[in-house]
């Protein structure tokens, strides 16, 4: 399905019909080309040029980065140093937990959330930023460290992500913030079932350590509108506990206590500095992002 | 309000089940997985169970439906004593039939009756109207639709056990009528007897308005011992020259215990004649002769009595015994020819219903006094002169008889024209085959005898000569010859009629004479020309008693009933007596006390004195049309509770508002589903 939007140029694709492309490459290509060539002003990449220099060799560097043209040139030993250097690292954190198995509308949060990552990993890696991946649930499922290489393996891990475990943010995170030593953007992408205050407090040291973090939080409609009617069990899919709902009795309180988590959420981040984009899984993916490129020109500025 | 079956109240217990299904069974129904219960469990499970109940109207729709059916099937009723509280139901037109028929006098039924009605009247609410109808062998409004109860007390006041039979056919016809006119919306009949099974015969087309509830009150059962006197039989006898009469009475017991020494009197002109002592089994019956009285006067009346029982009534059989007088004939014949006139004059003295006197005369000789004296003249083939005819006319107009047999002498002048033909040429039938009779009016009472199978053969007669006629324009042919002429005519000439044999009486042109017919043929011939037709020694009551013969002119007379109650017949309308009374009727023409009265009996219907019960709904089926209608206590009349509830149905609109409720559930409820 494809449709129009207030973005001029975009074209927005149901992720209904992109969840039915089996590759995700294929499916990242289609989305982020078509994304960049409608944009009449290209945002601010970033640093793409690679410039290198050359230094002599010291005991110690490693001797893949040694310039063995240069070598043969004039017998001496140069370390040859890229530019690419200052490019980003770009890292998705992507949360598989049981509750990213829900869908309503044709496509799971964690479909989604794969797609999204995907793009966003296809539109980094063309921006030459180096690609890694983080799958967490209460733990760390998957790391593949950030790398130009990485693309094709980031897109293979999350192609094979599947929701198995209750999930966590605190402990992940924190682990994940103690393994990144060098400052880059990642990009979380959760539904923050936490109160507000424990997600900032998961996030922080990621945030303390310099990295630039963009949080999309995928819900599905199902979760912001509560458009349930019969009157159910409604059974936790990370706990497995019940509990009896008649959804127009308590839709109202439902919904209003959503709004204010995300309310909340927005503040939260907002005052750590964080891009905080709320993403339902009906909206098409280019609508993210172009979220996420209209933050990372600002960040890119603001630098 | 009752109810008929409160047991079945116990289903209000279903009543749950709709609440159920609203705060159980619709969250049980299916499991929804949710991404996290993290707000869901903040909010206090207990107030969302309490506000489980979605849609109200459905829930109360539901409970509303259940509660009708559940009351439906407890049968509820109102008392009617509530009934006439709550006047909002409906005006009644109620129609209290009573049974006044004899048997009523039984015992202390009629007592009973009259309590039963009384409770009818008293039940009426303000608005209602009652009729009083009493009924026996006919049905008679007493008080026709009245609100006043003083009245309708008065009205049943005037009412006791008649001498009638029973019969429910006109006074359900009566009652039908009365509330087919009826404005008010609830039309009843409260009919009260003792319902005997001889009352009933079938339902005969009875059918009160649709809706209408017939409530039954029998006042009957218990013990139905009685004894009766049947109708007597009279044997008439000659002895001495005079005539003497010989009774034999039967007596029937209809109780379970034999009757002994019971003492049946014979009373003649009032007295005590005879009394012989029997004994009748149970459930048998016994008769007893008594001997030979001969009656004196011109009616004598007559009573055979046992001694009384319960049921007064049958008790006493009456009728009436009057000395038969011979009738008068003249046979005309030629001077001379004594032969001619041998089979008819044998064969008319040998009557017995009526007796005829009979006496031959040579035709000329009948003079005005002879013919002033005579019921019948008949002219043996003899010519007439115009004199004789104009004398004979004369007798006929005042109502004689005449008799013409046309041999072939016979002759009747043209200028007098009373006969139904003029004889003509004599047909000779003595060559070839003999005439014989062919077409016979057999609806002519002179025929009518001969009207079955084997009841005479008239065409063994052969008929070798008779005279072709030419029949009058007003005349009858009642019998034809097998070439079509006729053979016998008649003719009505002022009161008195003429009859037309065209063949002879004698063997000279046939031989009827010597056939078994002739006898019955001559006699029936001689009967319809005197318009003979014999009183019965007693009638029914509810018979009705024509006092002048057809034809007879009127005159006023006066009757004196049983009761000693002086009737005047309209002279103007229908001359007749309707017998309502048990015993004797006395009528004399007006003016004329002193004559002697002819006297008429009148006896109870037998079939009333057995009392033996029927079921009433049987009644009641057949004028509703319905077996289920009300039924009465015995005693009090006042109706049971079953038949109440029969009567009032409110069952049936519960049911059915219950139906509709569910209909407009299931409409609320698609639309519900839908908007949801």
């Amino acid at each position: 399905m494809i449709g129009t939007s207030a973005i001029p140029g975009a074209r927005f694709v149901d992720p209904r019909v992109l969840a039915r492309i089996g590759n995700l490459e294929l499916l990242a290509r289609s989305v982020v080309d078509g994304f960049i060539n409608g944009l009449h002003r290209s945002p601010y990449f970033g640093a793409s040029v690679d410039f290198a220099e050359h230094r002599g060799y010291v005991p110690g560097d490693d001797i893949r980065r040694v310039d063995w043209r240069l070598y043969a040139r004039t017998d001496r030993y140069y370390i040859k140093e890229y530019e690419a250097d200052s490019n980003a690292n770009f890292a998705v954190l992507l949360d598989v937990s049981k509750s990213m198995g829900f869908g309503s509308a044709g496509i799971t949060k964690l479909d989604y959330a794969r797609m999204l990552a995907g793009c966003l990993t296809y539109l980094v890696h063309r921006q030459r930023d180096r690609v890694g991946l983080v799958a967490f649930d209460s733990d760390i499922v998957e790391h593949v460290p950030p790398s130009a290489k990485h693309m094709d393996v980031v897109l293979h891990v999350l192609d094979r992500l599947k929701p198995s475990q209750p999930g966590s943010l605190r402990a992940p995170l924190h682990k994940v913030a103690e393994h990144f030593g060098r400052r880059g953007i990642l990009v979380l992408i959760s539904d923050l079932y936490d109160e507000p205050d424990a997600v900032i407090d998961a996030v922080g040291p990621l945030r303390f350590r310099g990295n630039d973090i963009i949080v999309f939080h995928v819900l599905d409609p199902a979760e912001v509108d509560f458009t349930f009617d019969d009157a159910s069990s409604f059974e936790d899919l990370e706990s497995g506990e019940q509990i009896p709902v008649v959804p127009e009795a308590l839709g109202d309180q439902y919904r209003e206590m959503i709004q204010a988590h995300i309310a909340a959420l927005q503040e939260r981040f907002s005052a750590n500095r964080i891009d905080y984009t709320l993403v339902k899984t009906s909206s098409p993916l280019d609508h993210a992002l172009f979220s996420y490129l209209t933050t990372r020109e600002r960040l890119g500025r603001v630098r | 309000m009752s109810f008929l079956t409160p047991l079945f109240l116990l289903g209000l217990a279903g009543l749950a089940v709709p609440v159920i299904i609203h705060l159980i069974q619709r969250e049980r129904k299916h499991v929804v997985e949710f991404p996290s219960l993290m707000f869901l469990r903040r909010i206090p499970y207990q107030s969302v169970r309490r506000r489980h109940v979605r849609h109200w109207p459905l829930l109360l729709l539901r409970l509303a439906a259940l509660a009708l059916i559940v009351m439906a099937f407890a049968r509820p009723f109102f008392n009617r004593a509530d009934i006439a509280a709550a006047a909002s139901g409906g005006a009644r037109e109620v129609i209290v039939l009573l049974d006044r028929s004899y048997s009523m006098a039984y015992g202390d039924r009629w007592a009973r009756s009259v309590d039963a009605a009384r409770n009818a009247v008293t039940s009426l609410g303000p608005s209602d109207r009652a009729s009083i109808v009493f009924f026996a062998t006919g049905a008679e409004v007493a008080l026709r639709s009245t609100g006043d109860r003083d009245r309708l007390m008065a009205a049943l006041a005037t009412g006791k056990a008649g001498a009638g039979a029973t019969r429910y056919g006109p006074a359900l016809k009566l009652a039908g009528s009365i509330l087919s006119e009826s404005a008010l919306p609830r039309r009843e009949a409260v009919l009260i007897s003792d319902f005997q099974k001889t009352g009933w015969q079938g339902a005969d087309g009875v059918r009160l308005p649709d809706g209408a509830i017939v409530t039954p009150v029998s006042v009957g059962g218990g013990d139905t011992a009685n004894v009766a006197i049947t109708p007597v039989s009279l044997q008439r006898s000659a002895f001495s020259g005079q005539e003497r009469v010989a009774v034999t009475a039967g007596v029937i017991n209809r109780g379970g215990q034999p009757v002994t020494g019971l003492d049946v009197t014979l009373e003649v002109g009032g007295r005590a004649q005879q009394t012989q002592r029997i004994k009748v089994d149970a459930n048998g019956s016994a008769s007893v002769t008594f001997a030979p009285f001969t009656p004196e006067g011109r009616d004598t009346r007559g009573t055979v009595r046992i001694a009384a029982d319960a049921l007064v009534n049958d008790n006493a059989f009456h009728f009436v015994v009057a000395p038969k007088r011979p009738l008068k004939l003249i046979i005309a014949e030629r001077g001379g020819g004594a032969g001619s006139s041998l089979y008819l004059s044998r064969a008319m003295s040998l009557a017995d219903a009526p007796p005829v006197d009979v006496s031959l005369k040579a035709g000329e000789s009948l003079s005005t006094d002879d013919l002033a004296t005579t019921a019948v003249v008949v002219l043996n083939d003899v010519p007439v002169s115009t004199p004789l005819a104009d004398r004979l006319a004369r007798f006929v107009e005042r109502g004689g008889g005449l008799l013409v047999v046309t041999g072939g002498r016979a002759a009747w002048p043209g200028t007098t024209d009373i006969l139904p033909a003029q004889p003509g040429t004599a047909v000779d039938r003595t060559r070839g085959s003999a005439a014989r009779l062919g077409a016979l009016e057999y609806g002519h009472s002179v025929f009518e005898p001969f009207r079955a199978p084997r009841s005479g053969d008239f065409s063994s007669a052969r008929f070798y000569g008779y005279r072709a006629v030419t029949v009058a324009k007003d005349a009858r042919t009642l019998a034809r010859f097998d070439d079509g002429a006729p053979a016998l005519l008649e003719r009505r000439v002022g009161h008195g009629r003429v009859l037309m044999w065209t063949s002879s009486f004698d063997v000279q042109w046939n031989d009827l004479a010597l056939k078994p017919v002739f006898l019955p043929f001559v006699h029936r011939a001689v009967r319809h020309l005197t318009a003979y037709e014999e009183r019965p020694p007693w009638s029914t009551v509810g018979d009705v008693f024509e006092a002048a013969h057809p034809g007879e002119p009127r005159v006023g007379r006066v009757a004196l009933t049983p009761a000693g109650q002086r009737l005047t017949l309209d002279d103007e309308g229908a001359d007749v007596l309707a017998l309502d009374e048990q015993g004797f009727y006395e009528i004399r023409p007006q003016g004329r006390e002193t004559e002697a009265p002819l006297t008429v009996a009148s006896n109870v219907d037998l079939a009333e004195s057995d009392l033996t019960p029927m079921d009433p709904q049987e009644v009641v089926a057949a004028a509703t049309g319905h077996a289920g209608a009300a039924s009465a206590d015995a005693l009090g009349g006042a109706p049971t509770a079953e038949a109440q509830e029969r009567a009032q149905k409110i069952w049936w609109n519960l049911l059915f508002a219950g139906l509709i409720l569910l209909g407009a559930e299931t409409v609320l409820a698609n639309r519900f589903t839908l908007r949801g």
